[in-house]
């Protein structure tokens, strides 16, 4: 009885709800005139400084070389992908979309995202790992132009005072993890969260070690494994790793309970504003000698949304071409700390900022997360972090968590 | 066993009475049908506006292969109960469904005692009463990110101030891995739910016993009805109405709380803290299965619904009474 | 006399003794402000040498959104209020099947995820051109807000005696005017009580700022507060400045309200 008369009043303010939508429909997106762009709308995550303004510095750059006014939004990075389907359900997505690169794919799949190949932008002279991720089916959908990626930070005073040599090996990490580990402070430090943050942090072990996403339960990836393991089990690393951001792994590092931590260079500028605590970067190290160190490649990629004004979507590409160009690489990677992806600019690069030199090195051999899978990588970070944690609650061995965490 | 009556106010005890003057006054005005209606209309048209859609939209979901791409393309073909199986098949579901259980009972359970313990505490008459009673709603003001963060550093199991005194006071010889271990993790994240709760129990079973006539406790006084047995025969009857619609809504927010536990713990570690909230989220926006995650809401509201409805009977009862 | 007096003062002292515990945590935010860091990592248990950058930042950054917080706040409260009201009161009063329905009705709303709502108000405002605005955000509160002191509200007025309102349509008040010059009156503790819920609420609501906002103009303090929470860097000391200086305004309006709920508001009017 009362349940026909519920479903009446929802039907009606159904209708209700789906004839607003109706009538606002023809206005919209017809504001500029003609077609000569005046102004484009963009969508990012950069929503805290300094990034926040460095990076309007070079969106400004771009906009007045091409006569253009921008319309920036920005949003937390967590939230950045509810809000790209809201405005995509409703017609409304931004002229320029910021996107994390293994996103990109994704997005890419879902028919959104104008191939930029068409539009006079190409993949030559860019890092590998930076195209594999901005392509799909073949075309480019997106292009980063600083990238970065996380490698070995240590604090040289407690290296020195303990007399410790910044590792190669991970027998030499696992021996000066535990050397350095003293009461009210661990050897190591690095993020082993229920995130894909988790995830990111366990691939240089995984990939350095010849392990692969495309094979999760090989011995290989295994061993990795069992290096996150024996850290926290000997008391090096805390068994906090598990709840730690890559921001909480900072701010034990900074604090002086950490040593030594798996991290990236954004951290840089802060860093920088705590002058007491002494550090050094190298390259994470490799299982036996003779392997290659190899990161995930991280940072953002510009892509443009489809659009029915060719016009609009044009100059858009032509301002991701823009924030590509050697100059606006250059400005981002000096000031942001991150590395450029022209690989061209790379020995200049690492001239002007020494302390980058370590990343460089770094990304010269480093992959895209989703170089191999695709839009299929995020169902393998998931397994990963759910492995990890498996790991390192002890509620299964390094060798059954990844089979564990796959359902089986 | 019921040595003094139940003393109610005069409004719900006079209802008989009540009755036939209602009858009367119908006949009198005439246009009141309308001035009834326009009591409610305000209300209806706001709840069906905000509300309406959303209901729909969320129940079909439920029914359809919605992914990513139907943001895009807004295709997204109907797959009859396909996603209730897959959720309810999931490996985690069980886990999900006891820990939805022991996070909203423990929750409720606490919340709700400490919160009336709290409340006829604060109903007495002290210097700064008032004040202290106010600032208990300071945990509400602050943004849940903050408290989450704060709460996540007074655990830690190292360097937290919670494991440091309690070792400091001789309580504990190891620290205690509060959200590092899957056996302690969920009793924490309960924990802190309970101190988010508190305030909201108290400041409603608060403004219930001020409603309360104090003549009723002069006349229990005569009686002999004094403490524990005033609080049976006056104070909790009176109470009833206030405590039960708390109780409700203290179900349907509890079951779906999310933030809490995505800023204490992200459902680890190992899943230890996964609920259906946390699993309907990280269907809808980590993996983007929105059908799977709408039907993970639609059972919960479900949970929540067989709630409402012994809640409705119950009201029903105590206003025929 | 003397001895009640001791009482008092004892159970001031318990009083202060349970908000110690209570806002322990808040104590530790505090503490957390006062550090560079924005965290206790190497914090002792008093801030013997605090940092005041953290406020520096949140006072001059954060100003404007705290405005934008307290009108959005007080809106949702004066429209809750003014919807919910009339409607509680006949749902506790009047005899009808539709009473069943509609507490079913508000009970359900409250258990739809809060996304959805604010996915659906997404489109409808775009149209409506309501998106970045201050009554935009109003009406998408008062989503948690009506439901909520409907239920709240009604849950009072369920005791309120028939026999006062009878009177005063005895001296040909209508149900309008009785409404207003007495259930009204005599609810003042429920309307105090649903309306702080109801700021508090608002007050801290992420998701319909987040969603219904695409620029600058229009930003409360708990999505300000993001603008120190980066995707790789968070400011902490600033995010911790941000929430202790926003809950002081907040904090003293809740005193104030607070003090308005007097003892046995129906019993003084039957007599």
């Amino acid at each position: 009885m009362f349940s026909k008369r519920i479903s009446a009043a929802l039907a009606g303010a159904t209708a209700l709800s789906l004839a607003l939508a109706a009538c606002g429909d023809g206005g919209g997106s017809s504001s500029s005139s003609g077609d000569t762009v005046t102004s484009l709308s963009i969508l990012d995550y950069y929503n805290n400084d300094p990034d926040k303004t460095l990076v309007q510095q070079g969106l400004d750059a771009c906009a007045s070389q091409l006569g253009i006014t921008l319309q920036r939004e920005t949003v937390p990075g967590d939230t950045l992908i509810q809000k790209v389907l809201q405005q995509a359900s409703s017609k409304t997505l931004p002229d320029v979309l910021m996107l994390d690169n293994p996103d990109v794919q994704q997005i890419a799949a879902t028919g959104a995202l104008a191939p930029l190949n068409e539009m006079g932008l190409s993949g030559d002279g860019f890092a590998q790992g930076i195209v594999d991720a901005g392509s799909y089916d073949g075309k480019l959908y997106g292009l980063a132009p600083v990238t970065n990626t996380i490698a070995l930070f240590y604090n040289t005073k407690i290296l020195a005072d303990e007399g410790v040599q910044p590792p190669k090996t991970w027998d030499e990490l696992k021996a000066a993890a535990k050397k350095l580990t003293k009461p009210g402070r661990y050897g190591m430090a690095f993020n082993a969260n229920a995130t894909y943050e988790g995830s990111w942090q366990f691939l240089p072990p995984m990939w350095t070690n010849g392990g692969d996403e495309t094979d999760l339960t090989s011995p290989q990836v295994a061993e990795a494994l069992q290096l996150w393991v024996d850290l926290v089990q000997s008391g090096s690393a805390s068994k906090s790793v598990i709840n730690w951001t890559q921001g909480d792994v900072k701010d034990q590092f900074v604090a002086g309970k950490a040593a030594m931590m798996v991290n990236g260079p954004w951290n840089i500028p802060s860093l920088n504003e705590t002058p007491q605590v002494k550090w050094e970067v190298v390259q994470f190290p490799v299982n036996k000698t003779g392997q290659t160190p190899i990161a995930p490649l991280g940072g953002e990629a510009w892509t443009v949304p489809l659009n029915k004004e060719q016009a609009k979507q044009q100059k858009a590409a032509d301002f991701v071409k823009c924030l590509t160009s050697d100059e606006n690489e250059m400005r981002w990677a000096k000031s942001r700390f991150t590395v450029p992806t022209r690989t061209a600019l790379g020995p200049e690069h690492v001239k002007e900022v020494p302390s980058m030199k370590a990343f460089s090195e770094q990304v010269a051999n480093a992959r895209s997360r989703t170089g191999k899978l695709g839009d299929k990588w995020p169902d393998a970070a998931k397994v990963i972090y759910q492995a990890i944690q498996l790991a390192l609650t002890g509620q299964a061995t390094a060798q059954d968590a990844f089979k564990k965490a796959s359902g089986g | 066993m019921v040595h003094a009556p139940t003393l109610t106010k005069a409004g719900t005890s006079d209802a008989p009475s009540a009755e036939p003057s209602r009858r009367r006054r119908g006949r009198r005005h005439r246009g009141e049908d309308l001035t009834k209606i326009l009591f409610v209309l305000p209300a209806a048209a706001a709840m069906i506006a905000l509300f309406g859609y959303p209901v729909v939209k969320n129940l079909l979901m439920s029914l359809q292969d919605y992914t990513l791409k139907t943001f895009f393309t807004g295709a997204a073909p109907f797959v009859g109960l396909d996603n209730y199986v897959a959720v309810v098949e999931h490996q985690l579901f069980s886990k999900a469904m006891v820990n939805t259980a022991l996070f909203t009972i423990g929750s409720i359970v606490f919340q709700f005692v400490i919160g009336l313990a709290l409340a006829l505490f604060f109903n007495k008459r002290f210097a700064l009463g008032g004040i202290l009673r106010s600032l208990l709603l300071l945990p509400w003001l602050l943004p849940l990110i903050v408290s989450s963060a704060t709460w996540r550093s007074i655990l830690e199991q190292d360097s937290g101030i919670l494991n440091r005194s309690l070792a400091w006071l001789g309580v504990i010889d190891e620290p205690v891995p509060w959200l590092n271990s899957p056996s302690f993790a969920l009793i924490a994240v309960i924990g802190v739910n309970i101190w988010i709760g508190i305030p909201f129990n108290v400041t409603l079973l608060y403004s219930g016993l001020k409603e309360i006539p104090g003549e009723l406790y002069e006349a229990g006084a005569l009686d002999g009805a004094t403490g524990w047995n005033a609080f049976r025969h006056i104070t909790w009857p009176n109470l009833r109405a206030v405590a039960s619609v708390l109780l409700m809504l203290g179900v349907v927010y509890t079951v779906k709380v999310l933030d809490v536990i995505l800023g204490m713990t992200g459902g680890g570690p190992a899943n230890a803290t996964q609920t259906l909230a946390t699993q309907s989220y990280e269907r809808s926006f980590i993996d983007f299965k929105f059908g799977q995650g709408a039907a993970l809401s639609n059972i919960l509201i479900a949970i929540s619904l067989v709630f409402a409805v012994l809640y409705l009977r119950g009201t029903r009862r105590a206003v025929d009474e | 006399m003397h001895e009640s007096q001791l009482r008092r003062t004892v159970y001031t002292a318990i009083g202060v003794l349970i908000l110690c515990v209570m806002l322990f945590p808040v104590y530790w935010m505090l503490n957390a402000s006062l550090q560079p860091s924005g965290n206790t990592l190497t914090a002792s248990f008093l801030p013997l040498d605090p940092s005041f950058a953290g406020y520096r930042r949140a006072i001059s950054e954060q100003g404007d959104n705290l405005i934008t917080s307290v009108i959005i706040a007080c809106g949702t409260v004066v429209l809750s209020l003014l919807v919910s009201a009339p409607c509680a009161y006949a749902l506790a009063q009047f005899r009808s099947r539709w009473v069943g329905i509609g507490l079913l009705a508000i009970l359900v709303s409250q258990m739809i995820p809060g996304i959805v709502i604010a996915n659906a108000l997404y489109t409808a405002y775009e149209n409506l051109g309501l998106l970045n605005s201050i009554p935009g955000l109003i009406v998408a509160n008062c989503s948690s807000g009506i439901p909520f002191a409907i239920l709240i509200l009604r849950s009072f007025m369920v005791s309120v005696p028939q026999s006062l309102v009878e009177a005063a349509r005895v001296d040909g008040a209508g149900l309008l005017r009785a409404f207003v010059s007495i259930v009204l009156p005599i609810s003042k503790n429920s309307l105090i009580t649903a309306g702080l819920f109801t700021f508090l609420f608002s007050w801290s609501d992420f998701l319909f700022a987040l969603t219904l906002t695409t620029k600058g103009g229009v930003r409360p303090v708990t999505l300000g507060i993001y603008q120190y929470l980066g995707t790789q860097v968070q400011n902490w000391n600033a995010v911790m400045a941000t929430a202790v200086l926003s809950a002081i305004p907040a904090i003293v309006l809740l005193i104030a309200a607070q003090k308005y709920i007097a003892a046995g508001a129906i019993g003084g009017a039957i007599k």
